[in-house]
């Protein structure tokens, strides 16, 4: 899927010298990504505990398969081509989980057992310390928002973001395009609701703390 | 409808809607999670992994030899292996003592025995009998290995039987 197109780039090269037995050349390919990672799987999933799973999942994956990397195209599109398999896995896995814990509800009347951040009240908190820009993100459909995330965090181009998330490229700029119209409405003034006391800076640095505890 | 211009725009770099993403928050993972991933990375070693890589070709036609070699081990033993086997096994003690130097092929002792006495015409290796003889008398059967002592003396008056315990 991943076509030799671009000249090698610097991380790629990193990549490389973590194939072969740098381990320093890994710390710096992982500072250098983990933010834009960390922001894309946190935005997409909209869960911290989740985030850091599938996080530490996609570099897991990486470091499994160092053995078979070949620097064949942007090490972004690589890593976040992983990220992109692993989120997609988590949104199987949920929808699943959802329909077994509806199918349960249904036969026993008894209360599904789901994360605390798919039930409604946590939803409502979750939506209602975001920041409009946030906001309407989080409610832009999964693949609009990824191509979104995409770009912003990694400055992937149309054709890299086609090629991540394995779409033809009118496809991608599509998504991109609706994206970006619905979220600029966002910035509107007169579209703008009244933003939270907490603020969105809080609420993350409250789920990252809480993660944070959880992992000990 | 959205202009071309639009996405253009946005795509420069310096729309409104970039400038506005990032202001906002930049969540970085928590510092546990940090540790947990370079941790992972620095676990795998380079020597372990090189060692692997030179032994993967060679893993698939090794396993395959195994798997024939084991195949054929296996049929070998069922067409061969039970019957030697039970043959062996089946056979009482005695005779086993007895003829150990034709213990393979030779028959129970009582159906021998209950083979020849139904047909004295039968002929019989003077040695094979002689050890069916003291087989007889080891077990206490005296009065049987009696019976064939003198069935053996009519059928070899001359044949010397040395120190063979075949004497009550």
């Amino acid at each position: 899927m991943l076509e030799a197109m671009e000249p090698l780039d610097e991380d790629a090269k990193l990549m490389m010298r973590y194939r072969d037995g740098d381990a320093d050349a890994f710390s710096t390919l992982y500072a250098r990504h983990k933010g834009p990672l960390y922001r894309y799987l946190l935005r997409q999933v909209r869960n911290a505990g989740a985030a850091a799973d599938l996080f530490q999942d996609v570099w897991s994956r990486l470091v499994a398969t160092r053995s078979r990397y070949e620097a064949r195209a942007k090490f972004a599109t690589y890593l976040f081509h992983i990220a992109h398999n692993c989120t997609i896995d988590f949104f199987r896995s949920d929808l699943k989980m959802r329909h077994t814990a509806r199918s349960d509800d249904a036969e026993h009347q008894a209360e599904p057992e789901v994360p605390e951040y798919q039930r409604p009240d946590g939803i409502a908190e979750f939506a209602e310390q975001q920041s409009a820009l946030l906001a309407a993100l989080g409610a832009l459909p999964q693949e609009q928002r990824e191509a979104f995330l995409l770009h912003e965090e990694t400055g992937l181009t149309i054709e890299e973001i086609a090629r991540v998330t394995q779409v033809g490229v009118e496809t991608a700029k599509s998504r991109l395009r609706y994206a970006i119209r619905k979220l600029k409405k966002s910035l509107l003034p007169a579209e703008i609701p009244v933003r939270s006391r907490y603020g969105s800076e809080r609420f993350e640095q409250h789920a990252i703390n809480g993660h944070a505890r959880r992992l000990g | 409808m959205d202009t071309p211009d639009d996405l253009d725009e946005y795509l420069g770099g310096d729309s409104a809607l970039s400038r506005q993403y990032r202001r906002e928050s930049a969540p970085a993972p928590p510092h546990a999670l940090d540790r947990r991933v370079l941790g992972l990375a620095r676990a795998r070693e380079p020597d372990a992994r090189g060692t692997a890589r030179r032994l993967t070709p060679y893993l698939a036609p090794l396993a395959f030899a195994a798997s024939v070699l084991l195949s054929v081990a296996m049929v070998l033993a069922i067409v061969f292996g039970p019957q030697t086997t039970k043959r062996v096994d089946d056979a009482p003690r005695l005779v086993r003592v007895a003829a150990h130097t034709d213990a393979s092929t030779n028959p129970p002792l009582n159906r021998r025995l209950q083979l020849y006495s139904s047909d004295p015409k039968l002929a019989r290796a003077p040695s094979a009998w002689l050890a069916d003889i003291a087989a007889l008398r080891r077990a206490g059967r005296d009065s049987e290995a009696d019976a064939e002592l003198r069935r053996f003396r009519s059928a070899y008056p001359d044949y010397s039987t040395g120190d063979l315990a075949i004497q009550r």
